[in-house]
């Protein structure tokens, strides 16, 4: 089967009449769409459910940035820089009471 | 005559017979998406009228910025798509139609002047389509027979535009594959006669 073959396929295909619709087709979809819901803007999501819509993507920024912090300590170590703990420890020794502090 | 955003504009200030205009002038180009997918024109029917019930329920969703015509033409496609998922699935309980002897001596022979009429075509493409999968089928009936661009295919199924190229690449060479299969067989049916 060569590509000249399967061409000339789609063309013969593409010459072919399509169906014509009955005479009252129209009036069938004119009843089948009465019976249904009428059109009607779509509702506001609630909050709750934005939150389901969004979860998925929640939690891949998540984890994307749990990957980045870990991989950028893992650097600052590599390289002998203090690590992201060591930054931490020295923002709560400056802000907050040290162990030891608290012991006193 | 009004167009299509005026008419659609009233049918939104609750002149809904005007929806009536909107499947008179637009049935022959659903019919004809959806004949792509289906050979019965009573299921042709049946889900020409599901497309536009469903455009009718989403309506709302039209924003008018592309052309009604191209809006309704992707809810066609996708009733298609998800027609074929369901025939898939029953295709595979009951195996696969046989095709006419003037397709397969079209299909073996290399004499230009050997034509196949546009329906013996068609059923031919169609059987060599079962085998592809659903969105694979749609891709390739999309871009070689609708002649739509990659965008367009795009905006129809969801699929990236590489998807897309891939897809499309894939189902040319399944395609090849199976009928070149189909010649196969048949010419060891021919032999195998001929030996008896």
């Amino acid at each position: 089967m060569n590509k000249r073959k399967l061409k000339q396929l789609f063309e013969l295909v593409r010459s072919e009449p399509a169906p014509v619709p009955r005479e009252d087709f129209v009036a069938d979809v004119l009843r089948a769409v009465h019976r249904g819901p009428p059109v009607t803007a779509p509702e506001a999501l609630a909050i709750s459910d934005q939150l389901i819509r969004l979860f998925p993507r929640l939690v891949f920024a998540a984890a994307l940035v749990i990957v980045l912090c870990v991989a950028v300590d893992f650097g600052l170590t590599a390289a002998g820089m203090p690590g992201l703990g060591d930054g931490l420890s020295q923002i709560s020794a400056q802000w907050l009471l040290t162990p030891d502090e608290f012991r006193l | 005559m009004s167009d299509d955003a005026e008419l659609l504009e009233r049918i939104r200030n609750g002149a809904t017979d005007d929806f009536a205009e909107i499947v008179r002038r637009h049935q022959p180009r659903v019919f004809a998406i959806l004949h792509r997918y289906e050979r019965d024109a009573h299921k042709v029917e049946d889900l020409a009228q599901e497309t536009f019930v469903k455009a009718w329920r989403a309506l709302e969703q039209f924003d008018g910025r592309a052309p009604f015509a191209h809006w309704l033409s992707r809810v066609a496609t996708r009733v298609a798509l998800d027609h074929l998922r369901r025939e898939k699935r029953r295709q595979d309980e009951i195996g696969l139609p046989e095709v006419g002897d003037d397709a397969l001596d079209w299909l073996r022979s290399d004499d230009e002047k050997n034509e196949l009429d546009a329906r013996s075509a068609a059923e031919l493409l169609d059987l060599a389509m079962r085998e592809l999968s659903p969105l694979d089928r749609v891709v390739i009936t999309m871009q070689e027979i609708e002649g739509r661009s990659v965008k367009e295919i795009c905006a129809a199924t969801g699929a990236s535009g590489v998807a897309v190229r891939v897809r499309a690449l894939r189902a040319r060479g399944k395609l090849r594959r199976v009928l070149e299969k189909l010649v196969k067989d048949e010419n060891e049916q021919t032999q195998a006669e001929a030996t008896v």
